[in-house]
C-alpha cells in the first residue's frame, strides 16, 4: 500500500497556480525524487504535504489517514467546553457589579452580618437568571465559533503532519541557530519521557528521561556524522553540516516519511557522494524518503522512482532511466528543440 | 432618537477624528516604509504642542488681533512642522539607523525608550518660566493653550459647525492629497515604495535607502508638528503625558485603515473620532478609552490588515 | 567562581541585609526598600518567561500585577467576607491572573511579535480602566485597604517571604530551562515554523509561557498589596510599571535568570533607593525636592528608563548578563543535582 498519496493537489497564490492537479504516490521503503526546473512548484508541493501552506484543493493521504485532522470526539468536546466556558464567563461578566452587589455587598454589609455562602449563591443564581439567557447564548456562540475556527485552522498544521509521521528539511535551512547542535536534535525528539513537574523539581524521572534523550540524540548525531560538534551553536556550523543537522533533527521524531528539500544544494561532489550514502542509510532504517534535488547524479544514483514537475504540472513519472529519456522531460529542462 | 443630535455628534466626531488622522498619517508614513511602529510618534506630537505653545506665548499671540493670527498661525504651523521634522531626522540618524536590520522587537523597544525620553523632555519643558506654562511653577500640570480661534461658528442652525471644525478639515484633507501625491506621483515616492517592498533590491537599483528613510521620518515628524498646532488650537489644553494616549489612538486609526495606507489612516481616524463621540454620549464616558482599545485589540486579532489593507504571507 | 556558590553567597547576603542594616547610620539604612526589589525580581522572572524564553514582547504586564493585587485584596480584606489569609489570597491572585492571561492569550498568540506587543499594551490600558470603573468591587479610585500590620520592623516577614519565593523560583526556572520544555520554548523563539515542523506544539508552548508570566506578575501584585496592606490605586498600574518590569528584563539580559535578577536590582534600586536617597540629599542640602522642582530626581525617571532601553538595544541587546543559549549537558549522574553546573 502506498505510504503517501497525493491526489489532484492544487495550490494557488492569488491568480498564480503553483501546483496544478498533481497526483503521485510514494510506497513504503522507496526513495522517490521530485525534480523539475526552478519554479516548477516542487517546494510548494512539499509545503502542502507538510501542511506549511494549505492546498487550495485536492487531497493528501498518509498511511491511509487524511492530512486534514478529522473532527474527532476530543475536538468536539473542546468546542463544547469552550462554548460553555465563554458563555458562562459572559453571563457572569455582563453585569458583574450587580452580581457582586447582591451576592457579596448586600449579604455582608461590612461585617454587620455573617456571610452565608449558600444564601449568596442563591442570590447570585437569581441575579443571573434575571439577566435572561442572552449574554450566555451570545457568549456561547462566540466561544463555539472561535473554538471551531481554531480547530478548522489547526487541523492542517505542520505539527499534524509531523505527528502523522512526516518529517522534513527546508530549502533555506531553518535551524535553531542559537541553540547547540545537540539541542536542535533534542527539540525534535519524539516522546515525552517526563512531565513538567519532574522538570521543575529535577525529579529522578527528569534525570533518567534527559539521559535517555541525550543518548538517542547523540546516536542520531553520530548517524549523520556530527557527534563531534554536539555542543557548538548550530548557527556556527558549515553549510553542509547544517543540512545534515536538519536531517538529524527531522529523524529525531521517528518519522515514516522524510522529505528532503534540496539536501545536496551547495555541496561539492565528494559531499554529494556522502549524502547519497546517508540517504541510503536512512532508508535502511526503515524511513521512506521523498526528495527534491537538482544534482542529477544524486537523483539517478539513489532514486527508485522519479516524479517530474514543470510549471506546476506533473509531466513524467517512472524509474530514473525511463524518465531521463522522456522527451517531455528533456524539453522541460533544455527547452523545445528547433525542428 | 433625535436625528439632529446624531448629525451633531457625527460632525464633532469627524473633526476630532481629523486630528487623530493627522497623527495617524505620520504613524502610517513611517510604518509604510520601514515597518516600524514608531511608538515615540505620539510623544513627538506632544513636544510639537509644547513648541507651538512656546511660540504662541513668545510672540504674545494670546492677545493678538485676528488679522495678525491670519499670517502668524500658518507660520507657527510651518515652524512646528520643521521642529518635528528636525527632531525625527536627528532621532532617525542617531537612534534608528544603527539598528537597521535588527529584529523588529529590538527596534520597538528602542522606540518605547525614545517615547519615555520625549515624555521627560516634555516634563522639563513644562517647567519653562513662561506665562503660558504657568510661570514654570508646576511642570507636570496640564497647560492651557490660548483659545486663539475662539468658539465662532460658521453655521448655527439645527446643528452647530464651528470654525475649528472647518479648520481641521481644511488642514487634513489637503495634506492627505499632498501626501498621496508625494507617494504615488513623485520619484521620491517611487523610491519610498521601492524601499518598503525590498530595501536591498532598492539599494542595488541605486536608491539611496538611508536618504529615503530619513526623508520619510522627516515627513512623519512634520505631520506630527502640524497635528500639534491643530490640536492645540482645537482642544486648547495640552500636557506632557498626553502623547501616549493620543499615540495609541492614532496607531489604532492607522491599523484600522490598514497600516501603511494613507487614505486608510484618515478613514481610521474618522472612525475612531466618531466612535469616541458616540460612546461619550451613549455609554458612560469612563468607558470610552477601554472601548477604543478594545477596538484596537479586536482589529489586530481579527483583521490585522485593516479595513483597506491586503494580506501577505511569510515566505518559506 | 562556581555558579551555585555565587547563588548561595548572594542569597546569604540578601538574607542578612536587614540585620546589617541595623549597624548602618540611620541615614544610610535601607529599611524596607530592598523587599520591593525582590518582589520586582519575581515579576521580572515571570515576564522573562515570555520575553526571554518564548521571545514574545509583553507591554502590559502591569495589568496582571493589577489583577493580582486586586484579587489578593478582595480575597483578604475585612470589607469582604472571603478573608482567606495570605496563602489562599496569593494562590487565588495567581489563579485569577492566569485566567485573565488565558482569556487574553488564547486569541492573540498567533499575532506577529510587534502586533502582540501592541495588543498587550492596549490590554494594560483596558485593565486599568476596568479596575477604576468597576468601583462596586474595587472601590474605584480609592482602592481597597487591608488590615494594617503592626510592629516597627513589620516589613521583615514580607521581605523574607519574597526572598524565599525568589529562591524557589530561581531553582525551578533554571530547571525548566534545562528541560525539554525550556528547549521547546527556545525553539519557538528561534523559528516557530521549524519548531512545529519538528513536533513542538508551538501555540501551546507560548500559551503556557503567557500563563506563567501572568501568574508570576499576579503573585507580584499579591506580594505588593500584602506589603502595603493596600490594593494600590488603579493609577499605580499604568504603563510605567510595565516598563519598569520590562526594563529589568532587558537591562539584565533577556532569557538569563541571573541577568534578570541583577536587572531588577538595578532598576528597582534606582527607582526606590537611589532616586529617593538623592531626593533626601537635596532636602538635606536645603534644595527643593517636591514634584514641581525639576531638580527632583523623580522627575528624571522617564529619561533614565528611556535612555536605558535605547542604549541597551543599541550596544548590548543581550543585556548585562547575556543568556547562555548553548546549555551545558547535565552530568551523567552523581553530581548531587546542583543546578547550573558550569
Amino acid at each position: 500500500m502506498a505510504l503517501l498519496e497525493v491526489d489532484a493537489l492544487t495550490v494557488r497564490f492569488g491568480g498564480l497556480t503553483a501546483v496544478d492537479r498533481v497526483g503521485f504516490s510514494v510506497d513504503e521503503g522507496q526513495i522517490v525524487s521530485l525534480i523539475g526546473p526552478n519554479g516548477a512548484g516542487k517546494t510548494t508541493l512539499f509545503n502542502a504535504v507538510t501542511a506549511v501552506h494549505p492546498a487550495s484543493s485536492g487531497r493528501v493521504r498518509f498511511a491511509g489517514q487524511d492530512l486534514r485532522a478529522p473532527l474527532s470526539f476530543g475536538a468536539m468536546a473542546r468546542i463544547l467546553l469552550m462554548a460553555l466556558g465563554v458563555g458562562a464567563l459572559v453571563q457572569v461578566c455582563s453585569d458583574i457589579e450587580g452580581l457582586w452587589q447582591v451576592a457579596v455587598v448586600d449579604r455582608f454589609d461590612y461585617g454587620q452580618q455573617a456571610w452565608a455562602v449558600r444564601d449568596a449563591w442563591h442570590a447570585a443564581v437569581r441575579h443571573l437568571r434575571a439577566q435572561g439567557p442572552w449574554p450566555a447564548l451570545v457568549g456561547g456562540m462566540v466561544g463555539a465559533a472561535a473554538a471551531f475556527n481554531a480547530w478548522r485552522t489547526g487541523r492542517l498544521q505542520p505539527l499534524r503532519a509531523r505527528r502523522l509521521g512526516i518529517a522534513r528539511t527546508f530549502q533555506n535551512i531553518r535551524l535553531f541557530s542559537e541553540l547547540s547542535v545537540i539541542d536542535n536534535v533534542l527539540v525534535g525528539l519524539a516522546g515525552a519521557p517526563y512531565g513538567p513537574l519532574a522538570a521543575l523539581l529535577r525529579l529522578p524521572r527528569w534525570r533518567r528521561g534527559e539521559t535517555a534523550m541525550r543518548i538517542r540524540a547523540r546516536d542520531l548525531l553520530a548517524f549523520v556524522g556530527l557527534e563531534r560538534f554536539a555542543d557548538v551553536p548550530a548557527g556556527g556550523l558549515p553549510y553542509g553540516h547544517q543540512r545534515r543537522l536538519e536531517i538529524a533533527r527531522a529523524l529525531a521524531g521517528d518519522p515514516r516519511l522524510l522529505l528532503l528539500d534540496e539536501p545536496a544544494a551547495g555541496m561539492n561532489p565528494a559531499e554529494g557522494a556522502d549524502l547519497i550514502e546517508l540517504i541510503r542509510a536512512i532508508r535502511a532504517r526503515g524511513v521512506t524518503v521523498l526528495l527534491i534535488e537538482h544534482h542529477m547524479n544524486v537523483v539517478m544514483g539513489i532514486s527508485d522512482r522519479v516524479v517530474v514537475l514543470d510549471h506546476g504540472v506533473r509531466i513524467a513519472e517512472g524509474d530514473p532511466k525511463t524518465v531521463s529519456c522522456d522527451p517531455k522531460v528533456i524539453e522541460a529542462y533544455l527547452g523545445k528543440e528547433e525542428a | 432618537m433625535d436625528g439632529w443630535l446624531i448629525l451633531q455628534l457625527l460632525i464633532e466626531g469627524l473633526s476630532y477624528g481629523m486630528i487623530i488622522a493627522l497623527i495617524a498619517l505620520g504613524y502610517t508614513m513611517v510604518y509604510g516604509v520601514v515597518e516600524l511602529i514608531n511608538f515615540a510618534h505620539g510623544d513627538l506630537f506632544m513636544l510639537g504642542c509644547y513648541a507651538a505653545l512656546t511660540l504662541v506665548g513668545g510672540l504674545g499671540l494670546a492677545t493678538a488681533t485676528p488679522a495678525t493670527l491670519w499670517w502668524a498661525l500658518p507660520l507657527i504651523a510651518i515652524a512646528c512642522a520643521a521642529f518635528g521634522a528636525l527632531i525625527n531626522l536627528g532621532v532617525e540618524r542617531v537612534v534608528y539607523r544603527p539598528l537597521r536590520g535588527a529584529p523588529k522587537v529590538t527596534v520597538l523597544v528602542t522606540a518605547i525608550g525614545l517615547s519615555f525620553v520625549f515624555i521627560n523632555l516634555g516634563l522639563f519643558w513644562g517647567g519653562a518660566p513662561m506665562e503660558v506654562f504657568g510661570g514654570g511653577r508646576a511642570p507636570s500640570s496640564p497647560k492651557d493653550f490660548p483659545n486663539l480661534i475662539g468658539d465662532t461658528t460658521v453655521y448655527d442652525g439645527v446643528v452647530r459647525i464651528a470654525l475649528k471644525d472647518v479648520l481641521v478639515v481644511a488642514v487634513t484633507v489637503p495634506l492627505l492629497i499632498a501626501l498621496t501625491w508625494l507617494v504615488k506621483g513623485t520619484s521620491l515616492g517611487r523610491a519610498m515604495r521601492a524601499v518598503a517592498q525590498a530595501p536591498t533590491a532598492a539599494r542595488l537599483m541605486g536608491v539611496d535607502v538611508d536618504r529615503v528613510i530619513a526623508i520619510t521620518f522627516a515627513v512623519g515628524g512634520a505631520l506630527a508638528g502640524i497635528a500639534a498646532v491643530v490640536y492645540g488650537l482645537y482642544i486648547t489644553s495640552v500636557s506632557f503625558d498626553m502623547g501616549f494616549r493620543m499615540g495609541l489612538y492614532a496607531f489604532t486609526a492607522a491599523v484600522l485603515g490598514g497600516i501603511g495606507n494613507l487614505p486608510g489612516a484618515v478613514l481610521g481616524g474618522l472612525v475612531i473620532g466618531v466612535a469616541r463621540s458616540f460612546s461619550d454620549v451613549f455609554l458612560p464616558t469612563e468607558w470610552t478609552n477601554a472601548i477604543i482599545f478594545l477596538v484596537l485589540i479586536l482589529l489586530l486579532v481579527f483583521r490585522p490588515t485593516g479595513l483597506l489593507g491586503s494580506t501577505a504571507r511569510e515566505k518559506v | 567562581m562556581n555558579r551555585p556558590l555565587a547563588w548561595i553567597a548572594a542569597l546569604a547576603l540578601v538574607a542578612a541585609l536587614p540585620w546589617i542594616d541595623l549597624l548602618l547610620p540611620p541615614y544610610w539604612r535601607l529599611g524596607g526598600d530592598v523587599g520591593p526589589i525582590l518582589e520586582l525580581a519575581i515579576a521580572a522572572l515571570g515576564l522573562n518567561l515570555l520575553v526571554g524564553n518564548a521571545g514574545l514582547l509583553n507591554l502590559g504586564s502591569a495589568a496582571f500585577v493589577a489583577v493580582g493585587a486586586y484579587a489578593f485584596s478582595i480575597l483578604t480584606t475585612v470589607v469582604y467576607p472571603f478573608q482567606i489569609g495570605f496563602a489562599g489570597g496569593a494562590i487565588g491572585a495567581m489563579a485569577v491572573s492566569a485566567l485573565v492571561g488565558a482569556v487574553i492569550a488564547a486569541p492573540t498568540l498567533r499575532l506577529r511579535g510587534d502586533y502582540l506587543a501592541i495588543v498587550t499594551l492596549g490590554f494594560g490600558e483596558i485593565a486599568k480602566d476596568l479596575v477604576t470603573n468597576l468601583d462596586v468591587i474595587t472601590s474605584g479610585a480609592e482602592g481597597l485597604t487591608l488590615e494594617p500590620a503592626s510592629g516597627a520592623r513589620a516589613w521583615l516577614w514580607p521581605y523574607y517571604l519574597a526572598l524565599a519565593i525568589l529562591a524557589v523560583l530561581v531553582v525551578a526556572l533554571t530547571n525548566l530551562d534545562r528541560s525539554r520544555f525550556g528547549r521547546a520554548l527556545a525553539a519557538v523563539r528561534e523559528d516557530e515554523l521549524a519548531a512545529s515542523a519538528s513536533g513542538v506544539p508551538a501555540r501551546r508552548a507560548k500559551l503556557w509561557a503567557f500563563l506563567g508570566c501572568a501568574a508570576l506578575c499576579g503573585l507580584y501584585g499579591a506580594l505588593y498589596a500584602n506589603r502595603l496592606r493596600f490594593s494600590g490605586l488603579p493609577t499605580n498600574y499604568d504603563f510605567q510599571l510595565s516598563l519598569v518590569i520590562l526594563s529589568a528584563v532587558i537591562l539584565g539580559g533577556m532569557g538569563s535568570i541571573p541577568g534578570v535578577i541583577i536587572g531588577a536590582f538595578i532598576i528597582g534600586g534606582l527607582n526606590s533607593i537611589v532616586l529617593a536617597k538623592v531626593g533626601d540629599l537635596l532636602v538635606r542640602l536645603g534644595l527643593p525636592n517636591d514634584s514641581n522642582s525639576l531638580a527632583s530626581p523623580t522627575n528624571w525617571k522617564f529619561l533614565i528608563f528611556g535612555l536605558c532601553l535605547i542604549l541597551m538595544m543599541r550596544f548590548r541587546p543581550g543585556g548585562l548578563v547575556p543568556a547562555r543559549r548553548v546549555a551545558p549537558a547535565p552530568r551523567a549522574s552523581g553530581d548531587g543535582g546542583a543546578h547550573g553546573a558550569a
